[in-house]
C-alpha cells in the first residue's frame, strides 16, 4: 500500500513490487518525519548513495525474452542496443525504510543531488542514520547538514578522495595477462 | 637407482614431508633449496637443540582478520588440535608471541597497527601469511587491500587457499617447524619486504 | 505482537545525544582528571576481528566510548561493479564470513528479482536448508568465541566440535568448508549429493542434544549469570530507533523475524518457533541464540524430508539466457554453444532497474540493494550489513557498565567486522 500524503514527494515509482518515493532534498526531514510518525515506518534499514556518472554512456542491449517467452512490445525486448533512461542528477541518496508492526511494509525514499549539493541529515528522525550517513559521506562525498560527527568511517582519516565515485579508479596492482573482467 | 632420501642432510635434520609420501623419490624442489641453504649454514648441536625447542612450543599471536581467522580458530578445536604441536596458547600480547599468523585481508588502514604488532614481537619471530588475501591480495585487487602482507614485513611461509583448510594451515606450520629445525633463519634475516 | 511506532524517540531513551554512537563523558558524574583513555585496539584479543573501541575509563566504569571501524574495508561494492554477475557471486560470501550463505543468497535473490526468474522447488528448499545450517554455524562460532571471552573457555571446544559437523555437510554439498558459492542465479550450482540426506537428518536429530549440553554448562552457572544478566540492556524502542534487527531485536522483546513476518523462500511452509525474550540484556541475547539453534535444527529436518521426495528434480532453471546449458548439450546443439559462449564471455544481461531484497541472516536483516543499467555488470551493489547496525548500539548498551561488561556486550552484539566494514 503506497504511502500517500507524504510532503515533498516529486514522483512515486512502482517496480518489482517495491515503492520508491522520490523526494525533494530540501524537504527530506519533513517527509521522513511524516513517514515515521503517520505512516509508522519506525526502522531505517539502510542509506545507500549511488553515483550515476557515466550512466547512458555505454549502449546496453535490451533484455532478450523472459522465462515465459518474448514480449515483443516491451522496449528493448528485441535485443536491439539502446541507451538507458538518463537520470536527472549525478548522485542519488536512497533511504530504505521498514515498518516493524503487524502489517509490515518497506518503502524506498530517494533524493537526487548534484555534486556538492548538501542534504539535511535525518539523524533527528532515526538515530540509526548516524553511521549510514557517515558512510555515504566517506564513500561518495555527500555532505549531510546537521550531522553531529560527519567524519570518515571506513577509509583512513587522512584518505583523499571518495572511493565509490565512478571517476575514482578501482586501484590495485596491474596483473599480467588479465583483461578487464 | 635414485639415492635414498634418508642419506641426505636435510632429512637428517628432520625434513619429513616429501619423504613420507614417496620414500624412493628423489629430492623435491623444497629439499634442494633447503640443502643449498644448509650447506652454507653448518648447524651445530647447540643450534639444533635451540631450534628443536623453538619449534616445539611456538606461540602464535592472535591476529585474525577475516574468514581465514575462523579456520585458524578451528585448528585450535579438537578435531584439528594444534595443541599437539604445543601451539594452543594464542598470545594476545605480541611481546610473548613467536609466530604471527596473518589470517585474512590486510587493508591499508590496518597495515600500520599490523606493523606495530610485528615490531613489538621479540626475535626470533616468524610470519605465516595464511590465505590468498594475505599472500597476494587474493581476489581483491583494489584501492584498499594491501596486495600481500609481504609488502610490510618479511614472510616465512605462505599458505594458499581461500580459506585454506585447517589441514593446509597445519601443513604450513609443520613446514615452518621443519625449516627451523633444519637451521633456516627467520625471514627477516634472509629476505626483505616485497616490492 | 504489537509494537507502537516510536513517535517520541528521545523521551526516556538511553541513546546518547547529540551523536547516538558516541558516549561523551558527563562532567557532572565524572571528574575529568580521573579519566583514562585507553584503546581496545584493532588487534583484539577476542576474536571479533578488527574492531577498535576508544574507551574513557573512570576507574572501572566506562565514562565514554567511541567505536572505530574500517580496518577491514575491502571495497567489495566497488570491486563488484567491475565483475560480471556470475563472477561477482564469489564476493558477497566473504562479506559476512561467518554466516556466509546469507549474503550469497541475498545477492542471488536480488538478481533473480530483477530478472523475474523463478527457481525450481528443489533449489528453494535446498537454499533454505543450507541457510539454516549456516545459521547454526554462525551461532556456534558466536557461542564458542563469546563464552571464551567471558572466561568459559571450554565452551569453545564444545561449540567447534559441532561446527565441524556442519562444515562436513557443507563440504559434502559444495566442495569446500566455507564460502561454497553454491547458490547460482536460477537455482543451485549442482545437484544435491545422495549422502547428504542421511547425514543432514542425523545432524538435525543430534543438534538439540548438543544445545542441551551447552545450556547445561552455562545456564545455571553462577559466574555466567552474574556476567550476563542485566548487562547491556537495550529497550525495544531504542533497538528500533537504532535500526537493529535479528537476535538483538528479539532479545529486546520485539517479535520480528523476516522469516515469519515477511517470508521468503519457503519459510511459510515449515514449522518453527521464533524466540522472543523481554529484557534486552546479554543473557536474553544468549537465550535467543540457543533457541534459534534448536529451531534451525528443526527446519533442517523438515527440509531434508521434503528434499528426499524431490530426488531427480531439476536444481536450476532452464532459462538458457542466464543459466549455462548442461555440458552434454554443447556437443549437439548450436544454440547451447552460443548461449554458453555469451554467458561466459560477456555475462548474462540483467534488465535496468533497482531492487532491494532482504533475508534474515544469523545476525539480523541482511539486505542487498542492486542497481542495474541493463548490462552484464552491476551498476551499484550495496549490502545492508546487520553488524554495522549492531555496532551503532554499542554506546547505548554500555552506558553505566564496567570494563569487564564491555567485553560481554561487544560479544553479544555479534559483530563480524567483514560485515560491518564491507
Amino acid at each position: 500500500m503506497t504511502p500517500t500524503g507524504v510532503p515533498g514527494v516529486v514522483e512515486t515509482l512502482e517496480a518489482h513490487g517495491e515503492t520508491t518515493l522520490v523526494v525533494d532534498p530540501a524537504r527530506m526531514i519533513e517527509a521522513c518525519t511524516h513517514l515515521r510518525d503517520t505512516e509508522g515506518f519506525n526502522v531505517l534499514v539502510d542509506i545507500a548513495g549511488v553515483d550515476y556518472l557515466g550512466w547512458g554512456d555505454k549502449e546496453v542491449a535490451g533484455y532478450i525474452g523472459t522465462p515465459d517467452g518474448r514480449d515483443l512490445n516491451a522496449a528493448g525486448s528485441q535485443g536491439y542496443r539502446r541507451v538507458p533512461e538518463p537520470k536527472p542528477k549525478r548522485f542519488a541518496v536512497t533511504y530504505h525504510l521498514l515498518r516493524v508492526s503487524d502489517s509490515p511494509e518497506r518503502v524506498r525514499v530517494k533524493a537526487w543531488l548534484d555534486d556538492g549539493q548538501e542534504i539535511d541529515s535525518v539523524i533527528g528522525v532515526w538515530p540509526a542514520a548516524d553511521w549510514n550517513e557517515r558512510e555515504a559521506y566517506d564513500l561518495f562525498g555527500i555532505v549531510f547538514r546537521g550531522h553531529p560527527n560527519l567524519a570518515r568511517i571506513l577509509m583512513p582519516d587522512e584518505w583523499e578522495g571518495h572511493p565509490l565515485r565512478k571517476d575514482y579508479p578501482l586501484g590495485g596492482e596491474p596483473v599480467r595477462f588479465s583483461g578487464e573482467v | 637407482m635414485l639415492p635414498l632420501v634418508s642419506d641426505r642432510p636435510a632429512a637428517k635434520a628432520g625434513l619429513r614431508s616429501e619423504r613420507i609420501l614417496w620414500p624412493d623419490r628423489g629430492p623435491g624442489v623444497f629439499e634442494q633449496e633447503l640443502e643449498s641453504v644448509e650447506d652454507a649454514l653448518m648447524t651445530t648441536t647447540v643450534d639444533k637443540a635451540l631450534a628443536w625447542a623453538q619449534s616445539g612450543s611456538m606461540w602464535p599471536d592472535t591476529f585474525g582478520l577475516a574468514c581465514c581467522a575462523i579456520e585458524m580458530m578451528s585448528i585450535v578445536s579438537s578435531r584439528y588440535d594444534i595443541a599437539r604441536f604445543g601451539m594452543e596458547r594464542f598470545s594476545s600480547s605480541p611481546r610473548q608471541a613467536d609466530l604471527l599468523i596473518i589470517s585474512g585481508r590486510m587493508t591499508h588502514k590496518m597495515a600500520a597497527p599490523a606493523r606495530q604488532v610485528y615490531d613489538q614481537m621479540l626475535e626470533p619471530k616468524w610470519v605465516i601469511a595464511m590465505g590468498a588475501c594475505a599472500s597476494s591480495g587474493g581476489m581483491f585487487n583494489n584501492y584498499t587491500v594491501l596486495q600481500g602482507v609481504d609488502k610490510i614485513f618479511p614472510v616465512d611461509i605462505h599458505v594458499p587457499g581461500c580459506p585454506p583448510r585447517p589441514e593446509a594451515l597445519m601443513e604450513g606450520i609443520v613446514r615452518l617447524h621443519e625449516k627451523i629445525r633444519a637451521g633456516v633463519p627467520p625471514a627477516y634475516e634472509i629476505r626483505g619486504v616485497a616490492e | 505482537m504489537a509494537v507502537m511506532p516510536a513517535t517520541r524517540i528521545y523521551e526516556g531513551t538511553r541513546i546518547p545525544s547529540p551523536c547516538p554512537t558516541i558516549l561523551e563523558i558527563d562532567p557532572d558524574e565524572h571528574n575529568l582528571d580521573d579519566i583514562l583513555r585507553i584503546n581496545f585496539g584493532p588487534n583484539h584479543p577476542s576474536t571479533h576481528g578488527v574492531l577498535r573501541l576508544v574507551v574513557d575509563l573512570d576507574g572501572e566504569h566506562i565514562a565514554g566510548i567511541r567505536a572505530v571501524i574500517g580496518y577491514l574495508h575491502t571495497g567489495f561494492e566497488k570491486t563488484m561493479e567491475s565483475k560480471t554477475y556470475w563472477k561477482g557471486i564469489t564476493y558477497p560470501e566473504r562479506i559476512d564470513y561467518v554466516a556466509f550463505q546469507a549474503n550469497e543468497l541475498v545477492f542471488v535473490m536480488a538478481i533473480e528479482k530483477l530478472l523475474g526468474l523463478e527457481t525450481p522447488e528443489k533449489a528453494t528448499w535446498m537454499r533454505m536448508c543450507l541457510s539454516e545450517l549456516n545459521r547454526i554455524h554462525s551461532h556456534l562460532v558466536w557461542l564458542g568465541t563469546s563464552a571464551l571471552e567471558l572466561g568459559a573457555i571450554s565452551m569453545f571446544w564444545y561449540a567447534f566440535r559441532e561446527r565441524d559437523l556442519v562444515l562436513d555437510l557443507f563440504e559434502m554439498v559444495t566442495g569446500v568448508r566455507m564460502h561454497g558459492r553454491y547458490f547460482q542465479v536460477g537455482g543451485l550450482a549442482e545437484d544435491v549429493p545422495e549422502g547428504f540426506y542421511a547425514q543432514a537428518r542425523e545432524f538435525a536429530r543430534y543438534m538439540p542434544r548438543a544445545v542441551d549440553d551447552y545450556e547445561g554448562i552455562l545456564d545455571r552457572n553462577q559466574i555466567w549469570l552474574e556476567r550476563t544478566k542485566g548487562i547491556g540492556p537495550l529497550s525495544a524502542e531504542d533497538a528500533l530507533a537504532l535500526g537493529q534487527s535479528g537476535p538483538m531485536l528479539r532479545a529486546s522483546g520485539v517479535d520480528w523475524d523476516l522469516r515469519k513476518n515477511m517470508p521468503y523462500l519457503a519459510y511459510d511452509e515449515v514449522d518453527f518457533d521464533v524466540p522472543v525474550y523481554p529484557n534486552g540484556d546479554v543473557y536474553d541475547r544468549y537465550k535467543v541464540h540457543m533457541d534459534e539453534m534448536r529451531a534451525s535444527a528443526r527446519i533442517v529436518g523438515q527440509c531434508v524430508t521434503r528434499l528426499e521426495e524431490m530426488r531427480g528434480a531439476p536444481w536450476i532453471t532452464d532459462d538458457r539466457k542466464v543459466v549455462l546449458p548442461p555440458r552434454e548439450e554443447l556437443h549437439t546443439s548450436m544454440e547451447s554453444l552460443i548461449h554458453h559462449f555469451k554467458i561466459v564471455t560477456e555475462g548474462y544481461l540483467v534488465p535496468e532497474g533497482e531492487v532491494y531484497v532482504a533475508v534474515e541472516s544469523a545476525r539480523g536483516e541482511c539486505g542487498c540493494y542492486l542497481v542495474s543499467d541493463g548490462g552484464p555488470k552491476p551498476w551499484r551493489v550495496k549490502f545492508r550489513a546487520p553488524s554495522f547496525a549492531a555496532l551503532q548500539a554499542t554506546a547505548t548498551c554500555v552506558r553505566g557498565t564496567a570494563v569487564a561488561d564491555l567485553i560481554a556486550v561487544a560479544g553479544s552484539l555479534d559483530p563480524v567486522m567483514g560485515d560491518a566494514d564491507r
